[in-house]
């Protein structure tokens, strides 16, 4: 399919997701439409003129809050779409987070008193190796022990929270803080904000970069290759001589790097110390993210400003209205279904009709 | 029989009875597992279809408390029954739909589905009670236990068949009991098992024998969502007694764990299934001691990982030792 057309069947997936969410939110909220109206307008700034002339923008905290979850969003985006290059559906961008997060923290409290030209690139670079060494867990587990991934990253999720917690809770703590935390990052690791009362960071431009970099190594170098190779057909791979074993292994670490600096983001530029109970779940939302792109990384950081922005807007609109948040998940669910469904494109746009044959052939086709 | 003998007896009988209470919706949810696996799609909403099962038994329990007030009591928790298992296997139906009739990927549609049932109860959970996280301030039911007390006395079988405090156990431990035996023999004895498992293991070749081979997997997805249904609508009638948000926890993921661990055999996989439950009790009672709730909390997904690598291994060393033996064969003649 070209892009325009695969651009559209996404389009009305979306779109036909939100009008069912809507339609659900009519079920429950006795303002569904000023529901509708925070979910949708709640994340851009409202820019006013004052009386005596001047432009006052309101509303930025929002703003903000759309562009940092967009950047851990495209990371977390990125943690799922490069092993699944190789065709492989890791879920582990979760545990991968938390590990990056815990290690970045760590690294900036034990550095001690150095300027922010060590201490940031050490926490860096901190996240990524343990997010990189979390997602190898799972690919050796894979590739020695044919230990199905879906399995195994959804248990190492469930470890590295755990490990998380421990670290924080008995490691970490802060006695002084008031609740269960680790002591606030020294100032020369933690990333100050660009844009004024917001959380909005460098980090922000780190996920492009990120993007950039994964794309240069998947489209231009060896491993780039034999991971593509790897997941298109890994029986020919394997005949050609490509290490096939190695190549997945490095898509789950290469995945877990980015989920870890997700983890560095949350940590050294987000919170800028680490409670207990940081909320685990982001990880999965990259699923929607590399669905919405299509597998195409290039395309990750616009769907991640699309989704973010429906997370922001369903922020907005659980404090305006009676409608809880969780409708998200909803409409996160039936974007998902509607994207991958495809045959329900063609017939919902009505081109049953010209390509009827063909999906009829495919439907029998399929059932084989 | 020696006084030690009894307790020790009992004590054993005791933890057999905590591993098997905490198993069943597992072994529901790998029963189900198993049957989509064996019909070659598998279900990867198993998840979502326990979350929804139970959320629909449990409010419609509630519900039909206050609609019928008239209606003998024992019926409200079995109309909840029903109803949980309706739910819950209408969302494999949805799974079914998106997969065979409209072309969506078996895995990303499960997680989809699983993300709208963890949305959708917490919605609706919401809307019917106002709280997020649980439906305590609904009066829900449980399903009914079944007690032997005639057997109260008999030493360690009395503990066995009552368990803790002479409560018995509810119906659905037994039913997922029957449910194993009853998989187990329809795979392996029936037409329709022997169809399914054709339908699975080569589609081209059962569609060539002239089998639907579509029908057979709505069929295969369709009993995975009653199976699976069964476990959910045990957390919420029989577990606990009400619904929680994200009750499953993981449950739905490690049927899935226990399939591929117990070889795609019946047997295999509910002895799997058992073992997490057994992982479960061990870390409760680990809790009781001076061990951290965080290594606790570590076990059971430890020990799943553990499992599915020792398993690995064992196969692997004994087609080692197969292939060693044919060749000792092919040597001495």
């Amino acid at each position: 399919m070209t892009p325009s057309r695969e651009g559209a069947r996404i389009a009305l997936a979306v779109g036909a997701a939100l009008a069912l969410g809507f339609a659900i939110m009519a079920c429950v909220s006795d303002q569904p439409w000023a529901a509708l109206r925070a979910l949708l307008t709640g994340p851009l700034p409202s820019i006013e003129r004052a009386v005596d002339g001047r432009v006052v923008v309101h509303r930025l905290v929002r703003f903000g809050a759309w562009l940092q979850d967009a950047t851990t969003l495209t990371l977390v985006g990125l943690a799922i779409a490069i092993p699944f290059r190789a065709r492989q559906f890791s879920l582990g961008a979760d545990g991968q987070l938390f590990m990056g997060a815990l290690a970045a923290a760590v690294v900036s409290l034990g550095v001690g008193d150095v300027p922010a030209a060590i201490a940031l690139p050490l926490a860096f670079l901190a996240a990524a190796a343990a997010g990189a060494a979390w997602g190898l867990v799972a690919g050796l587990l894979k590739t020695r022990f044919e230990a199905n991934e879906i399995v195994t990253t959804l248990m190492l999720n469930v470890v590295a929270v755990q490990v998380y917690r421990l670290v924080v809770g008995r490691v970490l703590n802060d006695p002084t803080a008031g609740f269960i935390t680790t002591p606030p990052l020294p100032d020369a690791a933690t990333l100050a904000p660009l844009i004024a009362r917001t959380t909005v960071t460098a980090m922000v431009l780190v996920a492009p970069a990120a993007v950039a970099a994964a794309l240069f190594l998947l489209r231009r170098t060896t491993l780039g290759y034999e991971i593509d190779l790897a997941g298109a057909n890994p029986w020919f791979a394997v005949r050609a001589g490509v290490p096939v074993a190695r190549a997945t292994v490095l898509a789950f670490a290469l995945g877990g790097a980015f989920a870890g600096l997700a983890g560095f983001h949350v940590s050294n530029a987000l919170l800028k110390r680490l409670p207990i109970d940081l909320t685990p779940g982001i990880g999965l939302e990259g699923i929607v993210v590399a669905l919405l792109a299509r597998g195409r990384v290039g395309a990750l950081p616009l769907a991640a400003l699309g989704y973010a922005y429906l997370r922001v807007g369903a922020q907005a609109m659980e404090r305006a209205t009676d409608v809880p948040r969780e409708v998200v998940l909803v409409i996160q669910a039936l974007i998902i279904l509607f994207v991958v469904s495809d045959r329900l494109a063609p017939l919902a746009l009505g081109l049953a009709r010209r390509t009827g044959a063909r999906v009829r052939a495919r439907i029998g086709g399929r059932a084989a | 029989m020696s006084l030690d003998l009894v307790a020790a007896g009992t004590v054993a009988a005791m933890v057999a009875v905590a591993t098997l209470r905490a198993a069943t919706p597992i072994v529901f949810a790998s029963l189900g597992g198993l049957i989509s696996e064996l019909a070659g799609c598998i279900n990867v909403a198993l998840e979502g279809v326990m979350l929804v099962a139970a959320f629909a038994g449990v409010i419609t329990s509630a519900y039909s408390g206050l609609w019928f007030p008239d209606a003998p009591l024992w019926l409200h928790p079995w109309l909840g029954c029903a109803a949980g298992l309706l739910a819950g296997t209408a969302l494999a139906g949805l799974l079914a739909v998106f997969h065979l009739e409209l072309g969506a990927d078996l895995i990303v549609a499960g997680i989809g589905l699983n993300i709208l049932a963890q949305g959708l109860t917490v919605l609706l959970m919401a809307h019917l009670t106002g709280d997020k996280g649980s439906t305590a301030s609904l009066t829900s039911f449980a399903l009914p236990n079944l007690r032997w007390p005639e057997l109260g006395d008999v030493p360690v079988l009395g503990a066995l068949l009552n368990g803790d405090g002479g409560a018995g156990h509810n119906v659905l431990v037994y039913g997922a009991l029957a449910a194993t035996g009853l998989i187990a023999w329809t795979l392996r004895h029936t037409v329709f098992g022997l169809r399914l498992r054709a339908a699975g293991e080569n589609a081209e070749a059962a569609l060539a024998a002239g089998l639907a081979v579509k029908r057979l997997r709505y069929a295969g997805l369709l009993l995975s969502g009653l199976l699976a249904s069964g476990g959910g609508v045990f957390l919420g009638m029989g577990y606990l007694t009400l619904f929680q948000a994200d009750m499953a926890a993981g449950r739905g993921y490690l049927a899935l764990a226990a399939v591929f661990l117990g070889g795609r055999r019946p047997l295999g996989t509910v002895v799997a299934a058992l073992v997490f439950g057994g992982a479960t009790v061990i870390a409760a009672r680990l809790g009781l001691l001076a061990v951290p709730a965080e290594v606790v909390f570590m076990i059971p997904p430890l020990v799943t990982i553990a499992a599915l690598v020792l398993v690995k291994q064992h196969q692997r060393l004994a087609a080692r030792r197969r292939a060693a033996a044919g060749r000792a064969t092919l040597l001495s003649s």
